[in-house]
């Protein structure tokens, strides 16, 4: 199985012929993933293997079926295609941010086959955007040499609380231009495949449940720190949504009751003091920079300023989640998003507003998502494969109708 | 306050009888892209083709990194660290990626013979640090697609280490994902801390990457936005001249 990194983490000492081809090995499928698809003529220039050790990697991994491979013409020679094989058919998946749009296509063990970033304006309208992301499904499948009539499913999270009842954005003004919109019925109907939608941080928690750092967790949190802080709720195994999908939306937890007025129309929530534009307005007097990538770029550079910054935003969310976690005892809490990106500068500060709680103070395990940032997309993947939204209060995935939320065709 | 990488100066340019732009002023800094948009014939070219030093302008001044300077050649302006990717690429279609990347600027290694080696693996560095996709360096330019190509001709303005990019709609007649692709690019020049001039007309492309917005309009500068706030609808009127700063 071409689980996440499984080729990275082989057990035999280092040095032996076995580590050095299994380390040849990962680089060749490393390198295959990367392109999707791709001659063994390239992979010995993109590896710096050799023909002969590629043609006998390559081999041995389309014997042990990780591999597939297709005879093609490249520079009018005749040339051998790799690609990652697929179990059978294809989903894709949709994450819809404020400033991009990620789209993945894997196939059903959720190999990653191919996946692009599309930068999107500040406020960007939903019919554009799901149009392109819609052209980028076709374009990338068209790219790992599958055919269109193999998507099975298509799954989408959004950057706002999505209402697991109507499948619409519970809280206006978030995702501007998002609201009452049935996200999943125009996919679904420019695609012709069912569309499961969810928040991008309940498809985070659920990936992080899945295959990463909260696998086997029955009681844990997932944090996404981007432009704006949210939650997913892991109880009892599963993700809880609460009133119209809500739980879990810590960005508008009140922190300053006499602070600005969010978004939302709350007075004071986090995102107020967290969000990206709070962080890169404290920035620009001094710095003059414009955007979330600056301020994370120059904290990892060491500039004094700009890890101030996020290490309070560290501070602060940690102390929003220490009083959630008093409340509720999760034994486990994920960070991911764009700011964990900055590792400890984050999540000591974190750390250390959780640890001055006393009765959640011990024991509790917070580390950055094992999915780093592809957590969210992994739980797209997920909600197209129809093994999410289950309803409220049933405890085993295996009784959950499998496209319960799924609309369309 | 930051020294500008590249700073106009009500700078002007005359064609006969012709007033390509009047009286412009900018400036571009480091880690920035600034967006050049307007309607055909708003003087977006001309700024770029006095930038990268195609003709000097009629009146006004250019500074670099402070400094004044006067560009009257393509090569002037490339040693002074502005690179300019014009709409058609200019690139050989017969030759490979890494002979396209060092076309003219070759490296010579001991002896005086070309160092392929090195080459292959800068040219490889470029394209990666661009978030580039190109397998084979030693792939013919007419295998390419699009999106790659412009890859190709981006990375080959980093051979001379440039501070500024000229970039003329480089998003034009391209696929979604090779859109994406380029906007990437774009974004990688930012984070390596170049000034970017990012010419389009797509006001969707320009708005996703680019820091601020300066709208031409008759060859004037008719109105400068902060990508991150203002909308479709403000920056339309003033291309279209609903909205006018000065006549």
């Amino acid at each position: 199985m071409l689980k996440h990194g499984s080729f990275w983490t082989v057990s035999v000492g280092p040095g032996s012929q076995t580590s050095l081809r299994e380390a040849n090995a990962a680089r060749v499928i490393e390198a295959v993933r990367t392109y999707g698809s791709i001659t063994q003529v390239e992979l010995t220039a993109v590896t710096g293997l050799s023909q002969a050790t590629i043609s006998n990697i390559v081999k041995r991994l389309a014997s042990e079926g990780v591999f597939r491979t297709e005879n093609t013409i490249r520079s009018g020679r005749r040339a051998q295609l790799v690609s990652l094989i697929r179990s059978s058919g294809l989903l894709a998946a949709v994450q819809v941010g404020r400033r991009a749009v990620k789209v993945a296509i894997s196939d059903f063990s959720l190999n990653i086959q191919k996946q692009k970033v599309l930068p999107l304006p500040a406020n960007h309208r939903s019919d554009t955007t799901l149009d392109r992301a819609s052209i980028l499904i076709v374009d990338l499948i068209d790219q790992v040499g599958g055919d269109v009539d193999g998507l099975s499913a298509v799954g989408i999270s959004l950057a706002a609380p999505v209402d697991p009842e109507s499948g619409e954005i519970s809280l206006p003004g978030i995702l501007p231009g998002w609201e009452d919109l049935d996200v999943a019925s125009v996919l679904s109907r420019r695609l012709d495949r069912p569309v499961a939608v969810d928040n991008d941080a309940n498809a985070a928690v659920l990936a992080e449940s899945r295959m990463g750092a909260l696998r086997s967790i029955e009681n844990g949190l997932y944090i996404r720190a981007s432009h704006a802080t949210g939650a997913g709720v892991l109880v009892r195994g599963g993700v809880h949504y609460g009133l119209r999908g809500v739980a879990g939306e810590i960005g508008h937890v009140q922190v300053e009751p006499t602070g600005l007025i969010c978004p939302c129309g709350g007075r004071g929530c986090l995102n107020t003091v967290v969000g990206a534009d709070a962080l890169v307005e404290s920035l620009r007097l001094s710095r003059g920079y414009s955007s979330l990538s600056d301020v994370i770029r120059e904290a990892n550079n060491g500039d004094l300023g700009c890890k101030q910054v996020i290490s309070d935003a560290g501070a602060r969310i940690g102390s929003v989640i220490a009083d959630y976690a008093v409340m509720f005892g999760p034994t486990n809490i994920v960070v991911g998003g764009e700011l964990a990106t900055t590792g400890a500068l984050l999540l000591d500060p974190l750390r250390d507003a959780l640890a001055m709680r006393p009765l959640v103070g011990e024991g509790v395990v917070v580390e950055e998502a094992e999915l780093g940032q592809d957590a969210e997309i992994y739980g797209s993947l997920y909600l197209a494969l129809g093994e999410s939204r289950r309803p409220e209060g049933l405890e085993s995935s295996l009784t959950a109708p499998a496209m319960e939320k799924v609309r369309g065709s | 306050m930051r020294t500008p990488v590249l700073e106009l100066s009500h700078v002007s340019k005359t064609f006969g009888a012709v007033q390509a732009v009047t009286d412009v002023s900018l400036e571009v800094f480091d880690h920035e892209v600034v967006a050049l948009v307007g309607d055909n014939a708003a003087g977006k070219s001309t700024i770029a083709q006095m930038v990268s030093g195609a003709f000097p302008p009629s009146s006004g001044s250019i500074f670099l990194d402070g400094a004044h300077v006067t560009m009257n050649s393509p090569r002037v302006a490339f040693e002074l660290g502005v690179a300019t990717v014009f709409q058609e690429l200019a690139l050989c279609e017969n030759l490979d990626v890494t002979a396209n990347v060092f076309l003219g600027r070759e490296l010579r290694g001991p002896g005086h013979l070309l160092d392929h080696k090195e080459m292959e693996r800068l040219a490889r560095e470029f394209i990666s640090q661009l978030g580039g996709r190109i397998p084979d360096t030693s792939a013919l330019l007419s295998e390419l697609s699009g999106g790659q190509r412009q890859c190709v001709a981006i990375a080959r303005t980093l051979v001379a280490n440039p501070r500024l990019l000229v970039l003329d709609e480089p998003t034009a007649s391209l696929s979604v994902a090779q859109t994406a692709d380029v906007l990437n690019h774009i974004s990688g020049l930012r984070e390596m801390g170049k000034g970017v001039i990012f010419i389009s007309h797509n006001l969707p492309d320009v708005r996703a990457v680019a820091d601020r917005i300066i709208v031409l309009r008759h060859g004037r500068i008719n109105g400068e936005f902060a990508a991150s706030d203002a909308s479709y609808e403000e920056i339309i009127a003033a291309i279209t001249g609903l909205v006018r700063t000065r006549d």
